[in-house]
């Protein structure tokens, strides 16, 4: 993973605590921030030049611990093990402080050098927590520096510490636990052949066995080890029988009580001062009954928003669009050069006339709501809504961010701890109304049937996720594990971060799904120039003329149209031969409506598809086209049985 | 002293974690994300229709969402009532 030569320098902290803003402003462009625990998934690089030296800096997704529960999080330690870097920055949270510091004792376990940033001291001196950070770093053995990573204060020095200890490395020292936990954990650290140990050394080797209860490589051990096995079964069961809980949890606890010890002895809290302004607004916001008319308000305005933006920008770019069609056309003839570029073209002109009008003002309206902590909020208000869907909370992150794109929301379920969940809400992200999909809604049902039309198809819309989510739920043993969600403080939304946000989703929407929209544009264009629309359409006209009662012409864009979706509506003007006003006058409102659900819920678009195969196998991603063909039918069916 | 799992517990009282029973995943979940034994937590609200629980930590300054399956394995006592 590592590119080059230079010195790593890892960023780990809890979810929250700023890491990620504090990481963006030292790395440039090339990170996320995120309120909502973990989002920031996959580690992120960057290379900067420190005071003359330059140096890798990576940004590892939020962990809680370094046993880790969900596959951002492995990703974390999977990291540390392999890399050994020359620095661990770690981030912590000081408002909370004496939960953090359980982290900052794991990694000082592993023996790397490592500066401790506490971050958002604002917050702390807000809510009357005094940090005594000189004693704190003398406890620890480890250079500290106060910050406020959002503002900016402190990171020169923060830059000092780090240069200081990479020239003067300082191995740190593990803090002792109770004198019987330490005896048992040396008379395992006799038993661990040097060759078998972790990068880190045999203490943390001894450790994450007895934590893990060697659950990674039981077989292992019991076949080529059973030395080492019968040593960490016995010392395993005489540590959990004398203090008459499971040995992760007494090595929890050990790590707990020190935490709390050095908390307590660095720390005083000023009593009286209380964030009174937020507390009041959050329990408007987070209200059992008051709660909900806020979200739908919040949503619904977000959209209206979005639509008044949206519609007159993409109705700028349609027509330059259409006159550079016209133009190669007629500087092409009709052959294979004008069809391949006529794709090429229409496939990067399609990508723009989604991404600016709709995708960047929805990501950047969700950005901050994010950012605010609201995202966070809805998880805790919408967790009844997704537990009859067999989902909890934490899935209500990736839904929203679907509504901007499906690919980059499909890859956020990685904060998902349970595979079931992913599985599951992966499956659902698809039938979500993406960008795409909402110029077409707008464009088709709210400019001919009215914007009750358009409602109303967002409303079924979403309760087609809900029953789908039930349905499928019911195919997957077992419970969800349930909503463990964390709630962050109300934040003020800050521009450069929002900003770098919208960047990154953006970037994902152009490396990944744009490519992609334009291969399928291409594949169209060359179908169109072989002559196979007509035989295409022919061959589908049982399903599109006699079941959904649409005209023949329309096949191949309502069963081809997912390798172009965002341009549904112009191939299909297209395919009738009529421009937009006219529409009515070749088809009805009923036909628009079946021709609109249908493409909706058609197969996901082609750079989706190509994401779910990437993220949870080719099975699922086959089971959700084949999901999307079935419910693309029937409900079109339906309508056409309705009107 | 009234040992109650969370679900049952009063909104607003200091309540102290006895014990965390239930799954290793979901212990292990709740113990690295600072639920511990001996730690004060208090409720704040609830979501309609038996929805999760807001959970103040008043130990590490924390508040978390907690949904109902997972609160009935968290069990508690009455801090104030104990003394």
């Amino acid at each position: 993973m590592k590119q080059n030569n230079l010195p790593n320098v890892v960023f780990v902290g809890q979810p929250n605590c700023g890491k990620s803003t504090l990481f963006n402003s030292i790395a440039g462009l090339k990170a996320e921030t995120s309120n909502f625990p973990g989002t920031s998934v996959s580690h992120t690089y960057s290379r900067v030049n420190v005071f003359g030296t330059l140096f890798n800096i990576v940004d590892l997704p939020g962990t809680y611990s370094l046993c880790p529960q969900d596959p951002a999080e492995r990703v974390a330690l999977g990291h540390i093990l392999s890399e050994k870097p020359d620095v661990i920055v770690n981030v912590i949270d000081a408002s909370t402080l004496s939960r953090e510091l359980r982290l900052t004792l794991e990694l000082l376990e592993l023996g790397y050098p490592m500066v401790v940033v506490l971050n958002m001291m604002d917050v702390a001196e807000r809510k009357g927590i005094r940090i005594d950070s000189e004693r704190l770093s003398a406890i620890l053995g480890v250079p500290m520096v106060e910050t406020v990573a959002l503002h900016g204060r402190g990171i020169k020095e923060f830059l000092d510490k780090v240069v200081e200890l990479f020239n003067n490395p300082v191995r740190p020292l593990h803090l002792a636990w109770s004198q019987e936990v330490e005896d048992k954990i040396s008379e395992l650290v006799a038993a661990v052949p040097p060759e078998l140990s972790a990068p880190p050394g045999r203490r943390f080797t001894s450790i994450k066995l007895l934590e893990t209860g060697g659950f990674y490589c039981s077989r292992f051990l019991a076949e080529f080890e059973p030395e080492l096995d019968a040593a960490l079964k016995r010392i395993s069961r005489e540590l959990s029988e004398r203090r008459g809980m499971p040995v992760y949890e007494v090595i929890a606890a050990e790590r707990h009580h020190l935490a709390m010890k050095i908390f307590e002895n660095t720390t005083s809290i000023l009593c009286g001062k209380h964030l009174t302004l937020e507390n009041r607004i959050d329990s408007v916001l987070m209200h059992p009954i008051l709660g909900y008319p806020i979200l739908l308000l919040v949503f619904l305005s977000a959209f209206f928003l979005i639509f008044k933006v949206g519609s007159p920008i993409e109705s700028l770019f349609m027509n330059p669009l259409e006159k550079l069609r016209l133009l190669t056309a007629s500087s092409l003839g009709q052959g294979f050069a004008f069809h391949t570029l006529d794709g090429l073209l229409q496939g990067i002109g399609g990508g723009v006339v989604v991404v600016l009008p709709y995708f960047i003002p929805l990501v950047f309206l969700m950005s901050i709501l994010d950012d605010a902590g609201y995202t966070a909020r809805a998880g805790f208000l919408l967790d009844v809504f997704m537990h009859r869907m067999g989902l909890h909370g934490k899935s209500v992150a990736p839904f929203i961010l679907g509504f901007g794109c499906n690919v980059p929301a499909i890859m956020a379920t990685r904060i998902l701890e349970s595979n079931r969940d992913r599985i599951i809400t992966s499956l659902l992200v698809p039938f979500i109304p993406c960008s795409a999909r909402t110029t077409i809604i707008l464009a088709l049902v709210a400019f001919y049937l009215g914007p009750f039309f358009a409602f109303g198809f967002y409303a079924i819309n979403i309760a087609v996720v809900g029953l789908l989510g039930f349905l499928i739920s019911r195919f997957f043993k077992g419970p969800s594990p349930g909503l463990i969600l964390e709630i962050p403080e109300l934040r003020r939304p800050v521009f450069i971060s929002i900003f770098k946000k919208v960047w990154l989703q953006l970037s994902v929407f152009i490396k990944f799904a744009w490519p992609l929209l334009i291969a399928g544009s291409i594949v169209l264009s060359l179908l169109t120039w072989a002559g196979a629309t007509p035989l295409i359409n022919k061959i589908l006209s049982p399903l599109v003329a006699y079941a959904l009662g649409l005209p023949q012409e329309l096949g191949v864009t309502l069963v081809f149209g997912f390798l172009r979706r965002e341009l549904s509506l112009v191939m299909m003007l297209q395919a009738l031969g009529i421009d937009y006003q006219n529409l009515l006058t070749v088809i009805t409102k009923e036909q628009i409506l079946v021709f609109t659900v249908f493409v909706n819920f058609f197969i996901p678009c082609f750079s989706t598809l190509a994401v779910l195969w990437k993220e949870i196998g080719k099975k699922w991603a086959l089971v959700s086209a084949g999901l999307s063909v079935g419910v693309a039918v029937t409900l079109s069916l339906l309508v056409r049985l309705v009107f | 002293m009234n040992i109650i799992p969370l679900i049952e517990a009063p909104f607003n009282v200091p309540l102290k974690i006895i014990e965390i029973t239930g799954g290793v995943g979901v212990r292990r979940r709740l113990l690295t994300m600072g639920f511990n034994r001996g730690d004060v937590l208090e409720l704040d609200s609830r979501a309609i229709l038996n929805g999760p629980l807001i959970v103040r930590n008043v130990t590490h300054g924390t508040r978390t969402a907690i949904g109902r399956g997972v609160a009935f394995r968290i069990l508690v006592f009455r801090a104030d009532e104990a003394k």
